[in-house]
């Protein structure tokens, strides 16, 4: 506390020397100037006296025949003198001011938040034919409006939020994720057929609608129909009267055989990192690119991987500036052998891989029958493997309605 | 005098000096600086002259009635 009021008033610092110092200090006392921190130096004394007594202290010196020299001002009386002799800096500090006043009465950054079906692009251009966009005034945003068109021009959205933040328009917004009825509604007019998509034996199946063509059992081949969605309406001496069209659902398993075979060589290449690298600073603007390289890459092989920052002065606020680093590190190629373990833990791995994608898809493995076989140069995987699967997919009927005196009236009516 | 239960300092211009351990000294009531080096601070009392005798020893501030002063303090003497 006491150093701030002595900041603000200011204060000298001031070296004395002379007969009789502690005369003056008597002195001093007696009028009432206030010094502090008074240090003795062998031959010299060094005080600090405020900037008042300063002034009161010649006559006071000339009496006790001391003499004073300034050492240094400090406090703000000094300060402020001193800026006032700088009036380039302090217009520049204005001016800075001035700026961010100003800046902070425009957008600078819009973000949308919440949208999974309409892209930021959709909605960034949306935005932009409205106006809206970075750099706009803040004065000039009817948030309110914003968000009744964007509900009105968007089916898809249901609800928004726009707000400022700082100078941050944030947009949320949630999207309507049950499908429209008319998408629903377009399947049903046409008709649909479930095709078998690989050959093979239908080993499970229930129909939920349609009509199934094959049984339990059944061979099929790939692009067969095996539950149609045409629906036959027979006349009275069995002939097709006409057919209604449904979308064939029904849940069936077809089984098929399948080879793999996985090859892997014994020989390989393997890469030896030397420890040796070296860092190339990258400076780029737009596609421009420099790389502060003063010598050729003294390696015989090497990997180059590179690291580069985008300038950016907020969150989405990039600059066509780049910066970074490549590192290039050297390695050595040495041929070598693979032990048997290693060959066996190599297949073994990418079978098991295989498996993996196999079970993802939704495959059931039912039998299956794995070879290892070695020779010379290389190790052989062989598997044969029965799958069952629900490997089947929608396609548009094939079936053409019927062309019959009895339908047409139907229609007609 | 005792028996007003006034205060002495007040009453006999007496100094007091006040030692915190042996860095610190505040003193009241005293008349002038005689002396003063980094070895020794010698006062002026109504009475007597106080010396206070040691090491590195500065006065941080003084003002008519009060002073303090810092360093090593060895011995205190009066004069």
């Amino acid at each position: 506390m006491l150093h701030w009021i002595q900041y603000l008033r200011g204060y000298v610092v001031i070296k004395v020397w002379g007969y009789s110092v502690e005369r003056l200090l008597n002195l001093l006392g007696n009028h009432d100037i206030l010094v502090w921190d008074i240090e003795d130096h062998g031959g010299y004394h060094t005080m600090h006296i405020s900037v008042d007594g300063f002034f009161a202290l010649k006559p006071l010196l000339k009496k006790t025949g001391t003499r004073a020299a300034v050492m240094g001002k400090y406090g703000l009386p000094f300060f402020v003198s001193k800026m006032m002799r700088r009036k380039l800096f302090v217009a520049g500090l204005v001016c800075c001011i001035l700026f961010w006043c100003l800046a902070s009465r425009f957008i600078w950054d819009i973000r949308i938040e919440g949208n999974y079906a309409l892209t930021e692009d959709v909605l960034m251009d949306y935005l932009e034919e409205r106006g809206v966009r970075t750099t706009m005034k803040k004065s000039a945003l009817d948030i309110a409006a914003l968000e009744q068109d964007l509900r009105e021009d968007y089916d898809l959205i249901t609800w928004t939020s726009a707000q400022l933040k700082g100078t941050t328009l944030v947009i949320h917004i949630k999207e309507n994720d049950m499908p429209s009825y008319e998408d629903r509604a377009d399947v049903k007019e046409q008709g649909m057929d479930l095709v078998a998509e690989k050959d093979g034996v239908v080993t499970y199946m229930i129909t939920r609608s349609g009509v199934p063509c094959v049984a339990c059992g059944d061979s099929v081949k790939k692009g067969d129909i095996l539950v149609s969605g045409a629906v036959p309406v027979y006349n009275e001496d069995t002939t097709v009267r006409k057919y209604q069209y449904v979308q064939a659902d029904a849940d069936i398993t077809l089984r098929y055989g399948q080879n793999i075979s996985l090859e892997e060589a014994i020989a390989y290449d393997e890469k030896c990192y030397t420890g040796e690298s070296m860092e190339i600073p990258v400076f780029g603007a737009g596609e421009k690119q420099i790389s502060l390289r003063l010598f050729d890459i003294p390696y015989g092989y090497y990997d180059i991987s590179e690291e580069k920052k985008q300038v950016k002065l907020l969150d989405h606020l990039y600059l066509p500036l780049y910066y970074g680093k490549r590192t290039v590190q050297e390695y050595e190629i040495t041929p070598k052998m693979h032990t048997d373990e290693e060959m066996k833990a190599l297949l073994q791995e990418q079978w098991r891989k295989i498996i993996v994608t196999l079970d993802e898809k939704g495959v059931q493995i039912v039998e299956k029958n794995v070879t290892m076989k070695k020779n010379d140069k290389k190790w052989v995987l062989q598997a044969h493997m029965q799958l069952e699967e629900s490997a089947v997919k929608l396609v548009p009927t094939a079936t053409e309605p019927v062309v019959s005196p009895e339908a047409e009236e139907e229609q007609a009516q | 005098m005792e028996s007003l239960k006034l205060p002495k300092d007040t009453m006999l211009g007496a100094a007091i000096v006040t030692v915190t351990g042996n860095r610190e000294a505040f003193i009241e009531n005293y008349k002038g600086i005689l002396e003063y080096t980094t070895e020794s601070i010698v006062l002026q009392g109504k009475n007597a002259k106080i010396c206070f005798e040691g090491s590195s020893l500065s006065i941080d501030y003084y003002t008519n009635e009060d002073m303090k002063i810092s360093g090593k303090i060895d011995a205190l003497r009066y004069l």
